[in-house]
């Protein structure tokens, strides 16, 4: 394996000032878990790595109980994202994605932060908090900024991070009253996968459980970024939600995905699959709306 | 390059020179001999190099050796009581056919080590999701699932075959 | 031999805890002083000529030791057909073609230098379908071979199939195809090669054959001019097999002739992608199958022709064949039986053995044209399996003699606990399928044998030393659990040392789950040779004859007089210490009587035959076209279970192995290169993926078997796909006929169907 120095920085600024001295040829590591495969693969070559491990305050998902909001710290491993109960009982779309990434192994030291700036197309971590509507923190050398995580991704391997900036947090919105969601990741065995087809659906209700308010729907492998199925969300506004509708946002969201050939799937089963997953999820979706209420 | 940690391994303390580079797999084969841990893909796929860090199954294959620092670090070496007696749960995959050709066996006894450290009385359905990142070719994995419940469980053991005879020939 | 002490017991491995403990020594942790590493450099190309290789470059990193091409070797031959060479000169023919070694101080520098070895090459076209290659104008993959079909020809006719098909009542006639799989050992593949002064070799290397594999390694020695030398081969614990362990390599070749340059032991281990690529898979099949029945649903005809994508160059994979003859002529009474198989080069990746040898494909074809015979001519599948099923006294058209079978009570046990067909659950579906394989040896080479040597020593303990070659199985123990039980010990007397060809007498390798038979049959022949002795001590000092007595708790003792005893220690310790003093020790070679395949492909190949019936009940989405598998019984008529323990994991092992090559497993080739040399792509089943299975055996004391029993490691694996295909159908009623099982194949057929249906 390529040789490369470990520089262990305490804090952001020092991890940002490290960077900005070596340039390309350092990379920020967090869990390892991806960055370290790339450097056995001779994928990536970097002469330093800079761990962000030990950069203190970002160790589980908090809730801001004035706001609403969800902060999740960037270096928060997926295993503790799995463990928190406040994911598993609100966002459960979150606790679905995280629990099926890796292994046990894997959630124990990689990170979401780690997951999300590999956008990869298939990334489990981003389609739940695309359809969350979450926001990305980023710090860098000049400063913090703020982009929603629909807008982060920008092609395979490429996301909206500036030379030696860090994502150091996501931000999810308070959840309206009346709202369902839910995440599968879909592959040809029960674990280890990475998707063929990952399909994430958020709904809320109207005051009479009936009528949708608001819609989300993210879709994973289903272009070269994760891509939010936007006509199909704006179908289920204001309609009544059951099966029927469901199977037609679903047949919108399968023409507007962007699916190919790869040796993980074919277009035209992955695109009919976008179909059957986003009423599943839809379905899923309300069962979890009438279980909350009760 | 390279820096001096310490970290206990197996309940000893230890100062070690680790270079920047080395992955925790590379430190305890390579460096420290410790052979009982396998690499069986590298690239954290299969879990037979599964070690314990602070109390967390990883995969010691992507583990940088430098982020051990301080921390205690369990192999399946450090399993065994110095006079011989096995862990309940490597007596329990002796017993229960657990293991074949043995390859994935450290990295799986490692892994469901720190599930029952956690919850003692995981379920089948817990087992089966903390072990998904262990493969195993031989078994099938069913032994392995009977090893892991009949000490999570109390020592329930779940008879799969029920063998019969026909016919006794042989005199 | 009713009350039998160790025999049928449950006793853990004995080489379990050690494993457990990670104590256990893999080619991967032995390291001998001055070693170096060994790595190969592979083709770019699936086909091209070699026009020149620079290694000026690598030659001058520091710590290269060696640097080998094709030019730099003798022409050492290796593989069935011997049409491979260890590096390649003139031209590549696949992907895993190797066109030069390095040996450095450590594996990261002769990673290194092989970056810096610079080969020019001119690409040919490549071929990559089988039937393609068959064309005339095809490309030619070996030239001086003249077409690209291997002259095996694997040709049969038994009866007269063509009247037999005229006289059919009901007739089907289907192409079936399965695709390539790989064994997936968790252990990669790996060997230390060692000189001594005098060019005496010593190899450590995973291989399921030492005896022939030192056959194979001393014919490379002479080629590189060292006659009448040694070879030892030490086989250390090995990380799994499955057959792909049955053939030499030319990794072991070049860690030879890279010790042999630097007078240095050299290890090559691989990493897990070149374990995905650079070793052999499981034959691919395109298969076309017809069979005919009467109006009483008796089988008049089997008619199989296969085409085999035999890939660059020739492993057993082309052998096959041979194998599934055994089902094709014999897996229920078929009395009129043609088969014809073709192997064909291409420029794909070549296969090997794996377990199942050819059955698993085979049996795929067969008992999914089962099914579909029984829905043509009206029969319950399972009775029109009863109605044909093997009787123990049949001699199949092969010539193979059942001498016991529990089909009929396989069949019956597991249609019980899967339940009859009907009513059932929307999408819901049970499947069947039966299976036949050699149970008591294979006669492949001259000798099917197997030799055992025992030395007891002082104090009543075994050395045992057999032939039986390890590889997770259990061979150690069973063997030892039989001499035990002959011999009135503890299994924990009798110390096993195996897979060493210095040490251990001569055995043909663990292959056609023949270990049990043959070497347990070997054991218990020296036993009795051992006992005999000790019969003919005892009886002098306790005054009775031999015929009387009897070995039980470490002692011997008249049978009916049990007070009568001496202790077995003690006894050879007598005869150890006294004038013409005497050691105890014997050897036995056990070759069984079972026949070479004549020129008709006719012969009694095993002692014995091992049948099984499988069943599944699954559930399939039709919406997305996945199968969920909810229930599966595999029954197995085993003879006698020597260890219920090693014997379930033989069985759940090899299921969960048959599971993944219905469903999931397939080595995805695009023109010769593998695009998923990995676990994350490669789907191998994880524990998540476990299904309830049931595993009945059926216990039917073959009268040539040790102890009555019968080989279990391929069959587990055989008919699995078969029963989940015919449960599909059951469930959906639409028939896969590719292997592996995908959604999109399911839902592909389900479109059909509704297409059809409207």
């Amino acid at each position: 394996m390529k040789q490369f120095a470990y520089l262990v920085p305490r804090s952001l600024d020092e991890a940002i000032s490290f960077h900005e001295a070596h340039g390309d040829r350092a990379k920020y590591v967090a869990g390892g878990t991806d960055v370290l495969v790339k450097i056995k693969e001779g994928k990536i070559l970097p002469d330093y790595l800079i761990s962000l491990k030990h950069i203190l305050g970002q160790d589980r998902p908090l809730l801001n109980q004035e706001t609403g909001e969800l902060y999740i710290g960037s270096f928060v491993t997926h295993r503790m994202i799995e463990k928190s109960a406040i994911v598993r009982i609100h966002y459960p779309i979150l606790h679905d994605a995280i629990r099926n990434i890796g292994s046990v192994q894997i959630r124990n030291v990689a990170t979401i932060g780690g997951n999300l700036v590999n956008a990869v197309p298939s990334a489990d971590g981003a389609i739940p908090l695309i359809t969350l509507d979450a926001t990305a923190n980023i710090q860098g050398p000049k400063g913090e900024r703020s982009v929603d995580l629909a807008r982060f991704f920008l092609g395979p391997g490429l996301c909206d991070l500036e030379r030696s900036e860090i994502l150091i947090e996501i931000v999810v919105p308070p959840l309206l009253l009346r709202t369902g969601s839910a995440y599968i990741k879909f592959g040809r065995r029960e674990a280890m996968e990475l998707p063929m087809l990952g399909v994430g659906v958020l709904l809320s209700l109207g005051e009479s459980s009936v009528t949708c308010v608001k819609a989300r729907i993210c879709l994973g492998v289903a272009a070269p970024t994760p891509i939010r199925a936007l006509e199909a969300e704006a179908f289920l506004v204001g309609k009544p939600i059951d099966g029927g509708t469901l199977e037609k946002a679903g047949k919108i969201a399968a023409k507007e995905s962007r699916v190919r050939d790869s040796i993980r799937g074919v277009a035209w089963y992955r695109r009919e699959m976008v179909g059957v997953l986003v009423k599943r999820m839809g379905l899923k979706c309300m069962e979890r709306i009438k279980k909350l209420a009760q | 390059m390279g820096k001096m940690i310490s970290f206990a391994l197996n309940g000893n303390k230890m100062a070690v020179e680790v270079k920047d580079h080395w992955t925790l797999l590379h430190l305890l084969r390579e460096e420290l001999g410790l052979l009982g841990t396998k690499e069986g893909c590298g690239s954290g796929e299969c879990g037979a190099c599964t070690v314990i860090v602070d109390g967390m199954a990883v995969n010691s294959c992507l583990f940088p050796g430098l982020e051990i620092a301080e921390k205690d670090v369990v192999t399946i070496e450090g399993l065994t009581s110095p006079d011989g007696t096995l862990h309940p749960l490597q007596k329990s995959f002796v017993e229960n056919g657990g293991i074949q050709c043995g390859y994935c066996t450290p990295g799986m006894i490692m892994s469901a080590k720190a599930l029952l450290d956690e919850s003692p009385n995981a379920t089948e359905e817990e087992i089966k999701h903390s072990l998904a990142g262990n493969i195993c070719r031989c078994t099938g994995y069913v032994q392995i699932i009977d090893s892991i419940k009949s000490i999570s469980e109390g020592g329930v053991e779940e008879v799969h075959v029920v063998a019969w005879k026909n016919k006794e020939k042989d005199e | 031999m009713q009350d039998l002490k160790a025999v049928g017991k449950r006793i853990p491995k004995i080489d379990a805890v050690d494993k457990a403990t990670g104590r256990v020594e893999y080619i991967q942790d032995i390291k001998l002083a001055g070693m170096l590493h060994g790595k190969i450099l592979y083709s770019k190309y699936p086909h091209a000529r070699i026009v020149n290789i620079d290694t000026s470059k690598a030659k001058q990193l520091t710590g290269v030791r060696a640097i080998l091409t094709g030019k730099d070797i003798p022409e050492i031959k290796f593989g069935v057909y011997k049409d491979n060479r260890p590096l390649k000169t003139g031209k590549v023919r696949s992907y895993r073609d190797e066109v030069a070694a390095v040996a450095a101080i450590d594996p990261e520098i002769a990673q290194e230098a092989l970056s810096l070895i610079k080969v020019t090459y001119e690409a040919l076209p490549g071929i990559f379908d089988p039937e393609a290659a068959m064309k005339e104008d095809a490309p030619l993959v070996h030239e001086e071979h003249k077409t690209n079909i291997l002259k095996m020809p694997w040709k049969l006719h038994y009866g007269d199939v063509e009247t037999a098909k005229k006289e059919t009542a009901y007739m089907v006639e289907n192409r079936f195809s399965t695709t390539w799989v790989t064994h997936c050992c968790l252990g990669t593949s790996g060997a230390i090669a060692q000189f001594d002064n005098t060019n005496n070799l010593t190899i450590y290397t995973n291989t399921q054959i030492p005896s022939l594999a030192q056959k194979d390694f001393l014919s490379a020695l002479k080629a590189m001019g060292l006659r009448d030398k040694r070879v030892r081969v030490i086989k250390p614990c090995i990380g799994g097999g499955f057959g792909s362990k049955l053939d030499t390599y030319a990794y072991e070749y070049l860690s030879i002739l890279l010790a042999f340059h630097t007078r240095k032991p050299v290890k090559i281990v691989f990493g897990r992608e070149e374990e995905f690529f650079a070793t052999s898979t499981r034959q691919p099949t395109i298969m076309d199958v017809a069979q005919g029945c009467d109006k009483n649903g008796k089988l008049l005809f089997r008619d199989i022709s296969m085409v085999l994508d035999n890939g660059a160059y020739t492993s057993w994979g082309a052998t096959t064949p041979s194998v599934m003859m055994m089902p094709i002529t014999s897996l229920y009474r078929v009395p009129n039986v043609r088969y014809e198989a073709m192997c064909v080069y291409t420029n794909n990746t070549y296969s090997q053995a794996m377990r199942g040898y050819g059955n698993p494909q085979a049996t795929f074809a067969i008992e999914s044209s089962m099914d579909m015979l029984a829905e043509t001519s009206g029969f319950d599948p399972m009775e029109l399996r009863r109605i044909n099923a093997n009787q123990a006294g049949d001699v199949s058209p092969q010539d193979f003699q059942i001498t016991t079978c529990g089909l009929d009570q396989c069949i019956d046990e597991v249609e019980k606990r899967l339940g009859k067909k009907t009513p059932k659950e929307k999408g819901v579906g049970v499947g069947f399928a039966s299976l036949i394989h050699v149970g008591g040896g294979a006669r492949v080479y001259k000798s099917d044998g197997c030799g055992t040597i025992i030395k007891m020593d002082d104090y009543g303990k075994i050395n045992l030393f057999t032939g039986a070659t390890d590889m997770g199985q259990g061979a150690d123990n069973m063997v030892a659990q039989i001499v035990a039980e002959e011999l009135g010990l503890d299994v924990a007397d009798v110390h096993v040392i195996h897979s060493d060809t210095d040490v251990c007498p001569w055995d043909v390798g663990a292959h056609a789950s023949r270990t049990t038979f043959v070497a347990g049959n070997s054991a218990l022949g020296a036993a009795k040779k051992i006992k005999a002795r000790i019969f003919d001590m005892a009886s002098k000092q306790l005054e009775a004859p031999p015929e009387i007595l009897v070995m039980a708790n470490r002692m011997v003792m008249v049978k009916e007089d049990p007070k009568k005893r001496l202790e077995i220690g003690k006894l050879l310790r007598k005869f150890h210490f006294s004038t013409n003093g005497e050691m105890l020790m014997a050897e036995y070679f056990y070759d069984p009587e079972n026949e070479n395949l004549g020129r008709d492909f006719k012969g009694n190949t095993s002692m014995t035959y091992t049948f099984g019936t499988h069943g599944a009940r699954v559930k399939v989405d039709e919406e997305t076209g996945k199968v969920q598998i909810l229930k599966y019984v595999a029954a197995h008529d085993i003879g006698r279970a020597i260890n219920p323990i090693l014997l379930e994991g033989q069985v759940y092992g090899g299921v969960m192995m048959g599971i993944g090559y219905a469903l999931t497993e397939q080595i995805i080739h695009e023109k010769g290169e593998i695009m998923n040399p990995n676990f994350r792509d490669y789907k191998i089943l994880t524990i998540k993926d476990v299904v309830p299975i049931e595993a009945p055996v059926f216990e039917t004391f073959d009268k040539d078997g040790p102890y009555g029993a019968k080989g279990i490691g391929e069959p587990g694996c055989v008919p699995t796909a078969p029963a989940i295909a015919n449960a599909i159908y059951d469930a959906i009623g639409v028939r896969i006929k590719d292997l592996p099982i995908t959604p999109e194949r399911v839902l592909t057929a389900i479109k059909a169907k509704k297409k059809l249906e409207s």
